[in-house]
């Protein structure tokens, strides 16, 4: 049945002007902004010199900025081969209905996503602490010999972090992984099944092929998400504004926020997001490319 | 005829009906709540223990002076540092009088001198012969191309506290005590394995390569250095030298130190229960640690800090705060007379001291009789006299935008050299200075790097 009256043509501008005036206003207005930024350097808007592509060329010399990149691409590389295996096996494992409290186990998993980094970071930061944190105290009671003083914080930095995230993250992507498993059609299984497939290849030429779709979304998710990373290590190495011991910690978002808001060169930090957006793009656009591959 | 409800449910659904009438009504309760307005020249603190102290020193000026109130506002740090740089950079509005510390102060040196944002008051410091009053160290925080831009709030000498009840009951002397090695030699039979796990429960000092503040006290009071106005000089060799004899402190056969959290309930407990003996005590933390530690009163006592070297510094800095005027501010001179009342007031003097442990940087309030008084916390000693007896001694710090800088890269280097230190196990300081120069060298030419894309201090120095 139609309506009585026929849409004005101005109608649906009028449904899209508020969303149309936001992204206007605090997405294309800044990143247009940011761009001219980063061709700058500035003492508030009021101060600026041009100096052309000289904070681009600074950051491909700047060692600091590729001891960040470095650091943020090997948490990257450890998130993901941690994180998704890890998340796919909570899944596969509460998946079954053989588990009992799984329903329970579900919640407990997916519960620490709801604190968020800044929180883990505290957490973490107080079970990793010298001499009074519950790591070293358990070892040191167990085993007598054991160092309270051991420096878990300051030697196995991307190990602190890594874990701190697979804490916060597995059951979160383990909810996605689940919603995927449960639209695994039953009688493709048991066809296999009938076939002979064992377990190993029922999840490798069943289950996998009809999560894939989930599966790219995920490693999509912890790649961009990874190279965001900022909360985290900046409260667990907060004595050293996120930077970690000989700047192990320093991811490029931690550097940008450093460089924008410590030195106060907004400029170098504009161009720095740049360049972390073209990381991001080129990533995307790779993933896009090897998914397609894969769909054809 | 068609209810209203009919009418209004034809455009909208009920639910789309009570947003609306949730968002009208909150815009009009927005529109007709009454607006606080606040009267007189406003003035941002952000240390509590501060604002505390002046509430009565504004009020009496306000009842002397009410065409020329004073609005005292408390504003968390992170708050006052965050608005006065985007009023001072991007022209929102900022107090007429603010008061922030060194480190939040020095960003407001980065740009071109004529864009600094407080009011130069070079002349008139020079004119009222303030400089002369004020202990001469407290200005150089907040002096910068030669212009000085506040007063000083305070010295923050540093003294070294310890556990008196232990070195006592141990039958130790301290009066022999005039360098670290002393210290160290002499403190040594406090440094045992109480627990029996074969390692010791008890160190000397509280020092460690993650404790930037602990390290700056050092490194200031061998007179080391990080800058020279806003030239990097990271890699002195003094630098190095302190650096290597640092981690020998650290780590390997002869370590003394350990690590303790600075301002948490953890750190403190680790205070009380003995597990250090030394601490590296600014005036102002020892007001912080009254409030906070109580149960160390009368288990501390305070000496100059050993020397690096027979007849060296006997004390270091740290933190600090000046009064600053805003540079657009249509008050200057009410600012001014107001902040010379209160920075130069011997009465707040006396109750920043009862209430914080801070000492004056005015010179001629040094004689005051109160900071001779017995201070129970510190086993009867007079602390304020044992500070006093150090502020004309304080070395001078940098006011530079880059002193964060490069402390976090002295403090990577501190870290490095130890894991090297560790991973080759060599302990001895002259292969330590020899690497911590390396690793030094490395981190001068990050920090020039960094400065040089500076264009507007390029173009002022």
């Amino acid at each position: 049945m139609k309506s009585g009256r026929p849409h004005a043509p101005l109608t649906p501008w009028v449904f899209l002007a508020p969303y149309l005036a936001g992204f206007t206003l605090f997405f294309a207005w800044p990143l247009v902004r940011s761009l001219v930024l980063a061709t700058e350097q500035t003492y508030g808007p009021k101060v600026t010199v041009y100096v052309g592509l000289l904070n681009f060329r600074s950051i491909l010399g700047d060692p600091m900025f590729w001891t960040a990149v470095g650091n943020t691409a090997l948490f990257t590389a450890c998130s993901l081969l941690v994180q998704v295996p890890v998340a796919l096996g909570l899944a596969l494992l509460l998946n079954r209905p053989d588990i009992r409290g799984r329903r329970f186990f579900r919640l407990a998993f997916f519960s620490p996503s709801i604190v968020g980094l800044a929180f883990v970071a505290i957490i973490f930061g107080l079970l990793l602490e010298k001499r009074t944190g519950l790591v070293n105290t358990s070892l040191h009671t167990l085993l007598p010999a054991w160092d309270p003083d051991f420096p878990w914080r300051e030697n196995y930095v991307m190990i602190s972090l890594v874990g701190s995230t697979l804490w916060l993250s597995a059951g979160f992507y383990m909810v996605y992984f689940l919603a995927a498993l449960q639209n695994v059609p039953r009688e493709l299984l048991d066809a296999a099944s009938i076939d002979g497939a064992g377990s190993w290849q029922r999840f490798r030429h069943v289950t996998l092929p009809e999560i894939r779709p989930v599966l790219n979304i995920i490693v999509l998710l912890v790649i961009t998400g990874s190279f965001q990373l900022f909360e985290l290590p900046y409260v667990l190495y907060n004595d050293t504004y996120g930077s970690g011991p000989e700047n192990r910690a320093l991811t490029v978002v931690t550097y940008l926020y450093r460089t924008g808001f410590h030195s106060g060169d907004l400029g170098y930090a504009s161009a720095i997001g740049w360049v972390l957006t073209l990381f991001l793009v080129g990533f995307a656009l790779v993933h896009r490319h090897l998914t397609r591959r894969e769909e054809t | 005829m068609k209810s209203l409800r009919e009418r209004f449910t034809r455009f909208l659904s009920p639910g789309a009906l009570v947003i609306l009438i949730l968002a009208i009504a909150s815009i009009v309760t927005a529109l007709v709540l009454p607006r606080t307005e606040t009267k007189g020249i406003p003035f941002w603190v952000s240390a509590q223990p501060h604002y505390e102290s002046y509430r009565p020193i504004v009020a009496e000026w306000n009842a002397r002076h009410p065409d020329r109130a004073i609005n005292l506002m408390l504003i968390h740090g992170h708050a006052l540092e965050r608005r006065m740089l985007t009023g001072f950079l991007a022209g929102t509005p900022v107090a007429d009088l603010v008061e922030p510390n060194s480190s939040t102060a020095a960003k407001g040196f980065a740009g071109p001198l004529e864009s600094v944002g407080y009011y130069d008051l070079t002349e008139r410091i020079q004119a009222e012969g303030l400089l002369d009053r004020i202990n001469a160290p407290s200005f150089a925080p907040f002096t910068t191309r030669g212009r000085i831009f506040g007063l000083p709030h305070d010295v923050h000498p540093v003294l070294l506290a310890y556990r008196a009840d232990l070195v006592e009951a141990a039958g130790i002397d301290v009066s022999t005590i005039e360098t670290w090695d002393d210290y160290f030699r002499v403190m040594s039979p406090l440094m045992r394995d109480r627990d029996g796990d074969g390692r010791p429960d008890r160190y000397l000092l509280e020092a460690w390569d993650a404790n930037a503040i602990a390290t700056i006290i050092l490194l200031q009071q061998a007179d080391g250095q990080l800058l020279d106005g806003d030239r990097p000089t990271v890699n002195l060799p003094r630098n190095a030298y302190i650096l290597a004899r640092l981690v020998t402190w650290f780590t390997g056969p002869k370590r003394v130190c350990i690590d303790i959290n600075q301002d948490s309930a953890i750190g403190h407990r680790q205070r009380l229960e003995g597990q250090v003996i030394g601490c590296l005590l600014p005036d102002w933390r020892a007001g912080q640690w009254k409030r906070e530690n109580p149960g160390l009163g009368g288990k501390l006592k305070l000496m100059p800090l050993p020397a690096w070297e027979k007849g060296g510094r006997r004390t270091s800095v740290f933190g600090g705060t000046m009064l600053a005027i805003n540079r657009r501010t249509e008050h200057f001179e009410t600012c001014w007379e107001f902040a010379k009342e209160l920075y130069l007031s011997p009465r707040l003097a006396e109750q920043m001291f009862r209430e914080t442990n801070i000492i004056s940087p005015v010179k001629e309030l040094w004689a005051s009789s109160f900071y001779d008084e017995p201070d129970p916390y510190f086993s009867g000693q007079p602390s304020g006299r044992l500070y006093i007896g150090q502020a004309p001694h304080v070395p001078v710090r940098t006011s530079s935008p880059y002193y964060a800088y490069a402390l976090q890269a002295v403090c990577n280097v501190l870290a490095e050299l130890r894991a090297f230190a560790d991973r080759t196990r060599t302990y001895d300081v002259s292969t330590l200075q020899a690497e911590a120069q390396r690793l030094l060298d490395r981190e001068q030419r990050r920090t020039e790097r960094e400065i040089e894309r500076n264009v507007f201090l390029q173009a002022d120095s």
